[in-house]
């Protein structure tokens, strides 16, 4: 490799760092100026846009409104995805490609049709427009993600662990929850937090399934549209460093999991 | 550490009643309890009735709730009228399909722009992360890539509406972008990057680099340095040896992420809204428009999401093929 390309790739590389970072650097930045009005140059500082974040009762709610629903359905989420990735890792069977297929479609579907199908069917369920319908949208979009993450974990798992419980007298149940549960715990444990980023960060399904009570994107999506202000940046600065604490943990939790392995 | 706990109990204690005390453990309490053993003579009886055990829930489960959905939505997609009041007959028709064209292509502006956006989009993020992909896989050493790589995830575990937001600071005519070209004397007035298709353009494409970003690096990461050392033995400049050897060999990770994004980005709705205009209205908000009512126009807006599925999934498939063909024509 010549020296020239070298360098280009890492210009263009940490541009693109730049290009990732900066957007939110600033949106942090301009939550801590003391004026109503959104732009730079920002002359003085204040902490005021926090601490009424603090104490607006509306906001706080809406966190844990969506905390709740992204626990909720991340529960969902976990089981059905790690059964699902049971039974498609395991022998195979006449269909298989088919619900392969279908496991996966939830994924593929484009945002908005995903939650347009999800709208139209809680009709159909009788499932009201609120909290019910939406940890149910957010479960079934997430079961791919932990379906493809236990599938790529199961696959490594070597044969004889199952097959040695089953030796020394455990039946199927014990052998999944005594040897292969323990196995896929790294798994599950970095689909679970996916699931809860997923969910937590969700707009589009919650926006068209949500009632009055909004999730906390979709209150900033609805602050946003009367305008801007820097009490919204204040309420996505702890949003985000809220997602990126959890994601880094998750991160370095799981790969120190496999390093242990 | 788990692999040796599990191997430790699969060599001495999963079906062992007892620990060395002699007391009963946990387990072989469960285990021994005479209900839980009939249960499990009942359950386990055959292969046959452990395989249906293990595969009717999650059967049931993806056919009801993944595809159900969908198969709800084209039903009323077809239907005269949604919901139906009391005592009426549901009657099929395609009149809601025919809206599509009708009206002077007032919904087939948004339609096309949505996949021109999306195509367009896909390549210009292919252009910007392939570089950023091979980077990251080749120059830098390996116990540096997972770091690097936890770097390029942070922005991405925030939600669409944030990263949107964000955007919108940046290009405001207040936004950091205008500030420093005024500062630097580049320009007199602020340029209204915002509510255009350039806003929306750099918000999708900040959303959905990573999914472009991820394929492409393992398919960087896997493919061994020797093949390009090789070439480069055998007289073969940067650039053949790109187009020769790393440009094929990478073409799966490239189809994968390329129909990722594709997927993705024209599904968007919240991000369209606050980043476009009146000039830049896309499908997603042309759909949405039919569900802001109580149900009357339902059927028209399930019919535009039907047109939009298919043709989004054809346009994946085709382009799937194509790649699939340019690797085989390659390896021959």
């Amino acid at each position: 490799m010549t020296r020239n390309s070298r360098v280009f790739l890492s210009i263009v590389f940490w541009a693109f760092v730049v290009y990732l970072f900066v957007p939110l650097a600033l949106m942090i930045l301009m939550g801590f100026k003391d004026s109503k009005f959104i732009g730079f140059p920002i002359q003085s500082w204040t902490l005021d846009w926090y601490l009424g974040v603090f104490e607006d009762t509306d906001v706080i709610g809406t966190f844990f409104y969506s905390l709740a629903i992204a626990v909720a359905s991340t529960a969902i989420s976990v089981v059905m995805g790690t059964w699902l990735a049971v039974l498609l890792t395991g022998r195979r069977f006449l269909g298989r490609g088919a619900v392969y297929a279908l496991m996966i479609l939830p994924a593929l579907v484009p945002g908005i049709i995903s939650a347009i199908a999800f709208r139209i069917y809680a009709r159909q369920l009788g499932i009201e427009p609120g909290m019910g319908a939406i940890i149910w949208a957010h479960a079934v979009h997430n079961v791919p993600f932990v379906t493809l993450v236990v599938m790529a974990r199961l696959s490594t798992q070597p044969k004889s662990y199952a097959e040695a419980a089953r030796d020394l007298g455990a039946d199927p149940l014990v052998t999944f929850v005594r040897v292969t549960l323990p196995y896929l715990k790294p798994a599950i444990i970095g689909a679970s937090v996916f699931c809860l980023l997923l969910s937590f960060d969700d707009f589009v399904r919650s926006f068209f399934l949500g009632s009055y009570q909004p999730t906390l994107p979709v209150l900033i999506f609805s602050k946003l549209r009367s305008g801007m202000s820097p009490e919204i940046n204040a309420i996505s600065t702890i949003a985000l460093v809220l997602t990126a604490v959890l994601g880094i943990w998750a991160e370095r939790s799981s790969r120190r999991m496999n390093k242990e392995n | 550490m788990i692999d040796h706990a599990a191997q430790a109990k699969t060599g001495s204690d999963v079906a062992a009643a007892d620990d060395p005390q002699g007391r009963p453990t946990f387990w072989g309490r469960v285990t021994g309890n005479r209900a839980y053993r009939a249960l499990v003579a009942v359950l386990f009886a055959s292969p046959r009735r452990q395989f249906l055990i293990l595969a009717a829930f999650p059967l049931v489960w993806v056919v009801t709730q993944h595809l159900g959905p969908m198969l709800q939505m084209l039903n009323v997609s077809l239907l005269e009228s949604y919901p139906l009041s009391a005592g009426e007959e549901a009657s099929l028709t395609f009149e809601h399909y025919r809206k599509f064209t009708a009206d002077g292509g007032l919904f087939l502006k948004p339609f096309f722009r949505t996949l021109t956006f999306g195509v367009v989009l896909t390549f210009a993020t292919l252009l910007i992360t392939y570089p950023v992909a091979y980077f990251l896989a080749r120059h830098v050493k390996r116990e540096n890539q997972l770091s690097l790589l936890l770097l390029l995830l942070i922005p991405f575990w925030t939600g669409e509406i944030v990263r949107t937001y964000a955007i919108m600071i940046l290009l405001g005519n207040n936004g950091a972008v205008n500030l420093a070209l005024q500062w630097l004397g580049l320009v007199e007035r602020p340029i209204p990057f915002m509510y255009t298709g350039f806003s929306v353009s750099v918000g999708l494409i900040y959303l959905t680099a990573l999914y472009m970003l991820l394929p492409l690096y393992s398919a960087l990461e896997k493919l061994p340095r020797s093949y390009s050392e090789a070439a480069a033995d055998l007289g073969a400049g940067t650039w053949t040896r790109f187009r020769r050897i790393t440009l094929p060999l990478t073409l799966e990770g490239i189809g994968s992420g390329c129909t990722l994004v594709f997927l993705i980005s024209i599904g968007y709705y919240g991000t369209p809204v606050l980043l476009g205009g009146p000039n830049t209205t896309v499908f997603a908000e042309t759909i949405a428009g039919f569900f802001h009512t109580a149900g009357d126009e339902w059927p028209t807006g399930a019919a535009f999401a039907v047109i939009m599925f298919f043709t989004a999934l054809a346009m994946a498939g085709i382009f799937t093929r194509l790649i699939a063909m340019l690797r085989k024509g390659d390896s021959r």
